[in-house]
């Protein structure tokens, strides 16, 4: 059963006379709980394929389908409900609030969606319970990683969506990272979609799109993921 | 080449920051606009008015005595710093134009030198022949060969008008102290030929001396010093400057330069703040290309003078529009109002102001900006280049209070963490509401205090239907026998020389009426209705101030006929206009003077008295209905000066709001980002940034009401000394005003919020800035 369904996709950009298309006429579809991993080089439009889906940009043509809902007909103000429901970001720049707290960050999702989980509890998950009362600008790089994974999962969303979120880190910071994003979803049974450039990944997702020019050039079903801690990272 | 392309960045970096660099321009311009305009003001009246008594040989001090003797004329000229005297004659009398306004008339010698009028058209040949004052003629289409009659002693005379003139004693012209403010086609003043007394009164009489000082003579002690020379034959005495014509000029240049002092401080102070968080901020942001600049060999100060010339020719040009348009526009806007009569118009720069304005916004523009560069250019290129280090973030003390900190919503503590981090941003924003705040408050404070003038004299005060000035054929057992249908209260208004405690003389007006007149309600200072003193004088609380003296003081009248008598100060009134002393006739009479009515005050029972009215026996009337209207009508300069200030709070509100938001959220535009990603709605988005606003309009609404009263009260207190105004800061006034700011700020949320809608959310999550 499909849970996340894209038909025909499209995103063009207008700049200047020319048209980019950023995203041209890709289908997919993918299943509830499973771990996925976008490969490709820069500019082939896995970020673009991520906004789309996590409604904070519309396709062009096509139709994008989430659950029962259809996000691509939405309007602006839908696909913010939309958001602050079911999904939850990780970028590649943390993208922490300065002004707030470890812990407020936190919080601050929680405030506005439906079933938050225990904002403390989530920080002590991805280890951070000794910094709670740190400002962002006081903690690591990896570890200002960490609290936006936190953020993004006490918002206790149906889909995480992560954009590269170890591209910020050195190697062995971004291993934990992403085997702390994989660990807990598969825990907590999200759907995960991450944007990555590290192939490693791959072996441990249930599926792997490959795209290129906007386009999936591939797309590898992986019936037996490795579990994480089999893979040597 | 170089030169021009550095130009071309700093011309492309302005438009990217245009809302900023607009902002600082409009209150360079505003600041400038208000000060040499103001500036320009009082300097043109007091340039054309000095002028003007330069022109005219306006006398030092005139002297009331009957009929002068040779010798007493010729020791009043032997007084040390005495340069040269004139006698004349001088009464106010009616005219036959429709109406019967007022004109006062001077019937002067022609080798008069003193107090000449100007000639504006015709000229003065034969002696039957006047000359006019020209704003009377003018208000009503009076001119060459024109004729006029006047009511002189109980005749009719008619006179040929062979001249048009302006008089340095009537450039602010009003009627003793019954008129508020000038009015031409009320009073004027006219000049005859003493010949024409003796036709008239059947000899020359006189009953003024002109006296022209030498510099620096002491006039108080050649006051004296004719004082002792007339001896009981002076009646009193006028200095220039306490006549109401000088005075009030003085008055109204005073006021002006007030003005022109305390409104510029506050414009200077919220243009200060603007561009000093405006140019940080656009110069920090800068830093990146600073170290390129730096990286590609140019020197330091060519690069400090490439980020201090923004903040110079914003503020430059600023400053120079509002030369352009402050002099100009305040003059041709409010001289017209004050009803001077000046011969000419002529626009004065006070250029010493000037320059310290344009120094003043120079220093706040370009100064800021080369601060904020000298600050930044002390790190090395490389560190420039590198990305500066995150603001930090910070606790702030309303944490410490964890019940209200835990009670919060997290977007709450948001907006309070990040509005007390940047104090200088919420200062300015609260600086420029109470400037504005201040000024609606002021509008309708001015506007309240110059309706209660007429409120209180003709609502609380009087309450007669007319009142009537008698002739002098008229007296109280005349009055008596006439039986007259109605309430009648007889008064007698006279002007009396007076020697304040510490021996200052001065002429002022002294009210007689019985204890128990009707139609007359007296009010102490705290609106108590009150009576007469029975043993002593009444005065009024103005007048009380201007002369410094208080219950118990003793003040000496000059009594008609024989030296002075000592009278106590009993009571303090309020009068809203008309300031004076006051005495029962009972007291009058034990100082030995004659209560004789010089008019009546009139509540007809049904129709006034027509025929009474029209009567030899009456001089002239008037109704409390057209008093009303005369008043309401000669005020109205206030509501031009209400919707000056209204104006300008208004443009201080806009352009400090919307600055601070656009600062507020172009400082926040990741965060704002990283919140819409997470799914706030736009209006939450909003709250974050233009909560800020609301916060310091209400901050600036509290702090703005006293400073609005201020503002009222320094505003009318050079209108007339013949006002007392009361500022009562009402509660519909404090509403009001905050309704007004409040609704501006609202105006300014909705166009703000409107731009932040646009906000691309993944535009600016790309990269760290
Ligand atoms: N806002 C935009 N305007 C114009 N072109 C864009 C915009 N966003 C992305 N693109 C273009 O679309 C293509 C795909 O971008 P993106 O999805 O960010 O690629 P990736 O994340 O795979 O590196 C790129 O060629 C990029 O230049
Ligand atoms: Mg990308």
């Amino acid at each position: 059963m499909a849970f996340i369904t894209f038909d025909n996709v499209e995103r063009e950009y207008h700049v200047g006379n020319s048209v980019i298309k950023a995203v041209d006429g890709i289908s997919f579809s993918i299943k509830k709980g499973t771990i996925n991993v976008v490969l490709g080089q820069s500019g082939a439009g896995k970020t673009t394929v991520l906004n789309l889906l996590g409604g904070m940009d519309s396709p062009t043509k096509g139709r994008i389908f989430v659950g029962e809902q259809e996000i691509s007909d939405m309007s602006e103000h839908e696909l913010t409900t939309y958001r602050r429901n079911r999904i939850g970001f990780v970028f590649q720049f943390y993208n922490l609030v300065p002004n707030l707290t470890v812990l407020e960050n936190v919080q601050l999702a929680m405030e506005i969606c439906e079933n938050p989980l225990d904002s403390k509890e989530m920080l002590t998950k991805v280890g951070l319970e000794s910094r709670l009362y740190n400002f962002p600008s006081q903690i690591s790089g990896g570890e200002q990683q960490r609290v936006s994974i936190a953020r993004a999962l006490a918002k206790n969303p149906d889909i995480l969506l992560c954009d590269e979120p170890t591209g910020a880190l050195d190697s062995a910071t971004g291993r934990k990272v992403l085997k702390l994003i994989c660990d807990t979803a598969e825990v907590m049974g999200k759907t995960v979609i991450i944007v990555t450039h590290n192939a490693l990944i791959a072996d441990m997702a249930n599926m792997v799109i490959h795209m290129k020019d906007g386009k999936i050039s591939g797309i590898k079903n992986n019936d037996q993921p490795k579990d994480t801690e089999e893979i040597i990272w | 080449m170089v030169k021009n392309s550095l130009f071309l960045k700093s011309i492309r970096d302005m438009k990217n920051a245009k809302a900023q660099f607009i902002s600082i321009f409009i209150m360079a311009a505003l600041s400038v606009t208000i000060v040499t305009g103001l500036d320009s003001v009082w300097k043109t009246v007091e340039d054309n008015t000095n002028i003007m008594y330069a022109a005219t040989n306006i006398s030092d001090m005139w002297i009331y005595v009957s009929n002068p003797t040779e010798k007493q004329m010729w020791s009043i000229s032997r007084i040390k710093g005495v340069e040269s005297i004139e006698k004349r004659f001088t009464l106010n009398a009616i005219s036959d134009i429709p109406g019967g306004p007022t004109l006062k008339v001077y019937a002067v010698s022609s080798k008069s030198a003193l107090d000449r009028p100007i000639l504006q058209h015709g000229s003065l040949h034969s002696k039957r022949g006047v000359i006019l004052d020209e704003s009377f003629a003018k208000k009503h289409n009076l001119g060459i060969n024109d004729k006029i009659s006047l009511k002189l002693n109980s005749k009719w005379t008619t006179f040929n008008i062979e001249g048009l003139a302006l008089s340095s004693e009537h450039i602010y012209s009003i009627k003793g102290n019954t008129m508020i403010m000038p009015d031409s086609s009320k009073y004027g003043f006219i000049i005859i030929h003493e010949d024409m007394l003796k036709g008239i009164y059947g000899q020359k009489i006189y009953n003024q001396i002109c006296v022209k000082l030498a510099p620096g003579a002491d006039v108080s002690e050649v006051k004296n010093e004719i004082g002792r020379l007339l001896g009981d034959d002076l009646i009193g005495s006028v200095a220039k400057g306490e006549d109401s014509s000088t005075n009030n000029i003085y008055a109204n240049i005073d006021q002006f330069k007030t003005l022109a002092t305390v409104f510029p401080l506050m414009f200077f102070l919220v243009t200060a703040l603007i561009t000093q968080s405006t140019m940080f901020r656009l110069v920090e942001n800068q830093r990146g290309q600073m170290g390129i600049l730096k990286a590609l060999g140019y020197s330091k100060g060519r690069i400090l003078w490439h980020y201090t010339s923004y903040g110079v020719y914003m503020g430059g040009l600023g400053a120079l529009t509002g030369f352009l348009i402050g002099p100009v526009f305040f003059t041709t806007l409010l001289i017209p109002w004050l009803n001077l009569s000046l011969p000419s118009n002529q626009i004065s720069i006070n250029y010493l102001n000037l320059t310290y304005s344009f120094s003043l916004i120079l220093a706040c523009t370009g100064g800021v900006s080369l601060y904020a560069g000298l600050k930044l250019l002390k790190d090395t290129p490389a560190q420039l280049l590198r990305d500066k280090p995150p603001k930090e973030g910070s606790h702030i003390f309303l944490e410490y209070l964890p019940g209200l900190w835990n009670k919060m919503r997290f977007s709450r503590k948001l907006i309070a963490r990040n509005t007390l981090k940047n104090k200088m941003r919420l200062l300015m924003s609260v600086l420029g509401i109470t400037g504005c705040t201040g000024l609606v408050v002021a509008a309708f404070t001015l506007t309240s205090m110059i309706n209660g003038i007429t409120q209180h004299t003709y609502g609380i005060t009087y309450s007669y239907d007319h009142k009537i000035i008698l002739d002098k054929k008229a007296d109280s057992r005349y009055i008596h026998n006439k039986r007259l249908d109605g309430a009648v209260a007889l008064v007698k208004e006279t002007s009396v020389e007076i020697i304040r405690p510490g021996g200052k003389r001065t002429m002022e007006l002294l009210t007689v009426f019985p204890q128990h007149s009707p139609l007359i309600n007296l009010q102490d200072v705290s609106g108590n209705s009150i009576l007469l003193a029975e043993d002593g004088l009444t005065i009024t609380r103005k007048l009380a101030q201007t002369l410094g003296v208080s219950v118990g003081d003793i003040i000496e009248l000059k009594s008609t006929d024989k030296g002075y008598v000592k009278v106590p100060i009993k009571q303090i009134i309020y009068m809203a206009t008309g300031q004076g002393m006051f005495m029962t006739d009972e007291f009058y009479e034990s100082i030995g003077e004659t209560f004789e009515p010089t008019s009546i005050l009139v509540k007809w029972n049904q129709k006034p008295d027509e025929v009474f009215l029209a009567s030899d026996y009456v001089d002239e009337y008037v109704s409390r209905t057209t008093q009303i209207e005369d008043t309401n009508k000669s005020t109205q300069v206030i509501y031009i000066a209400a919707v000056l200030l209204i104006t300008m709070g208004a443009i201080l509100a806009f352009v400090v709001l919307y600055n601070s938001s656009i600062l507020n959220f172009s400082e926040r535009i990741r965060d704002l980002t990283t919140l819409k990603v997470l799914g706030f709605y736009q209006n939450e988005i909003s709250a974050l940034v233009l909560t800020e606003n609301i916060l310091s309009v209400l901050m600036g609404w509290i702090l703005g009401i006293p400073l609005g009263k201020f503002i009222a009260e320094l505003a009318a207190s050079g209108l007339n000394d013949q006002l007392d105004l009361y500022s009562r800061t009402t509660f519909i006034t404090v509403v009001l005003s905050g309704a007004i700011t409040l609704l501006f700020a609202l105006i300014n949320n909705i166009i703000v919020a409107r731009k932040m809608k646009n906000l691309d959310m993944l535009e600016s999550l790309k990269s760290v800035e």
